[in-house]
């Protein structure tokens, strides 16, 4: 369910409703997805932002409108208003908080009073962090409620496309569903002229010289 | 792909949970949609891969003026086998969606970056969400010789673009010399080609007709 100030699209979309108390990754966890850059920044999410997301995959193109909440209750707004229509849902907690896994209940409850038999993803978020307060074997909540659960890190990318994946293939009731190559189309023809170019290598020396956000060789072998 | 270094030991930790990761744990539910199979295009049939590393991409957020993650995956410096085109694409491992799709420009810069021996910058027109957008991107590499090996295979094909270029500039001036000797007949080949319509049209019509009549 898209919201009339949406652009439609010509190929499946679901409402994706994404819940969880403030602080759990929500935000940063869209954002991933979005651009790619990971935002250490926190700035609370207030009432609802909806963002489009698109997956290709071997039975085409699919769209998430994932509505991404506040989990602050003074941010709160509408709550219900905000799950209604909703086709599949993301609850989020933090493994490195105690409290936030003990209000997924909550969280849980809220939903499903909206939202009736539709596919939910547990995901607990921050699993890079050392000092995890609720290891896995802790998490028992999606076993009694039937959903599935998974760990992930919004910033290491660990597991981070598998609650999209699990998403789809419930929806499209298909366990064989996979995201493809989406196409590379031809880049068309640029012409650039000598002040633009002299104006890009002055930026790049100068983005050169500020360091990069990350530095670490984990991955790169 | 090797990125989960440091989970892997929160998954050995986590035990059982790892083992059964792919467990499927969630309620039967009926599906909403029927997708059917399709053909899957990645646009890069017609290329041959020059270069395929492991690495990750950056983008330069001028505003905030930072570096700012694109996304970690293979990149790749592709040749179109009939146009020669040069170009460099990128995709996000496990989604696979691109993060950069450029063409490789004579006019390409590349640049050390500063802080980082794995790391080089350029700018580039970027076609990566099917329009064109300027960026200025930063690429790390695991380690200084896939940097280098990086930075020369683009140089190299910069050069090669150049060449091209030039080439194809000479000739085309040397096609306009053409041209402008072919231009002084032009008037009478272009009453011709008017002459010659109506009488197409014509013959159009009779065919139809006859059509028509059988």
């Amino acid at each position: 369910m898209a919201l009339p100030n949406q652009q439609q699209v010509d190929y499946p979309s679901f409402k994706l409703v994404i819940v969880g108390d403030g602080g759990t990754g929500k935000t940063t966890f869209v954002k991933r997805h979005l651009t790619g850059e990971f935002e250490k920044k926190y700035e609370p999410t207030i009432g609802v932002e909806v963002h489009p997301l698109d997956f290709h995959t071997n039975c085409g193109k699919i769209r998430f409108y994932c509505w991404d909440t506040a989990g602050q209750e003074k941010f709160g707004g509408l709550r219900d208003g905000y799950y209604i229509h909703g086709q599949c849902a993301i609850i989020m907690f933090d493994v490195t908080a105690r409290l936030t896994y003990k209000n997924v209940p909550t969280w849980h409850r809220d939903l499903c009073r909206v939202c009736e038999n539709i596919p939910i993803v547990l995901c607990g978020n921050k699993i890079d962090v050392k000092n995890r307060q609720v290891k896995a074997k802790m998490v028992t909540f999606h076993r009694k409620k039937n959903l599935q659960y998974y760990e992930i890190s919004a910033k290491s990318n660990y597991n981070f496309e598998k609650p999209f994946l699990y998403l789809a293939r419930k929806l499209a009731g298909d366990q064989n569903l996979h995201f493809v190559e989406s196409p590379a189309l031809a880049p068309p023809e640029v012409q650039i002229d000598l002040a633009q170019q002299q104006l890009h290598e002055q930026e790049l020396a100068a983005a050169a010289a500020q360091p990069l956000p990350d530095d670490d060789d984990e991955s790169l072998d | 792909m090797a990125s989960n270094e440091p989970e892997r030991r929160e998954e050995e930790e986590a035990g059982e949970t790892a083992a059964g990761e792919d467990e499927d744990t969630g309620a039967q539910i009926a599906p909403i949609v029927r997708l059917e199979e399709v053909a899957v295009t990645t646009g890069e049939e017609d290329e041959e891969v020059l270069l395929d590393l492991k690495a990750k991409l950056y983008r330069f957020d001028k505003e905030g003026n930072q570096w700012k993650e694109r996304g970690t995956g293979s990149v790749k410096i592709l040749k179109h086998k009939e146009t020669g085109k040069v170009r460099l694409v990128m995709r996000q491992v496990k989604t696979l969606k691109i993060c950069a799709n450029h063409l490789i420009l004579p006019s390409i810069k590349l640049q050390e970056h500063a802080g980082n021996d794995k790391s080089c910058v350029w700018h580039a027109t970027d076609f990566s969400d099917g329009e064109l957008k300027d960026e200025t991107f930063c690429i790390r590499f695991g380690s200084v010789d896939n940097c280098k090996l990086f930075m020369e295979t683009v140089e190299k094909q910069a050069e090669a673009a150049g060449k091209k270029e030039e080439k194809e500039s000479k000739e085309a001036d040397s096609a306009a010399g053409e041209l402008e000797k072919l231009s002084v007949g032009e008037p009478k080949g272009d009453e011709k080609a008017k002459e010659e319509a109506p009488v197409a049209a014509d013959e159009k019509e009779s065919e139809s007709t006859e059509t028509k009549a059988a």
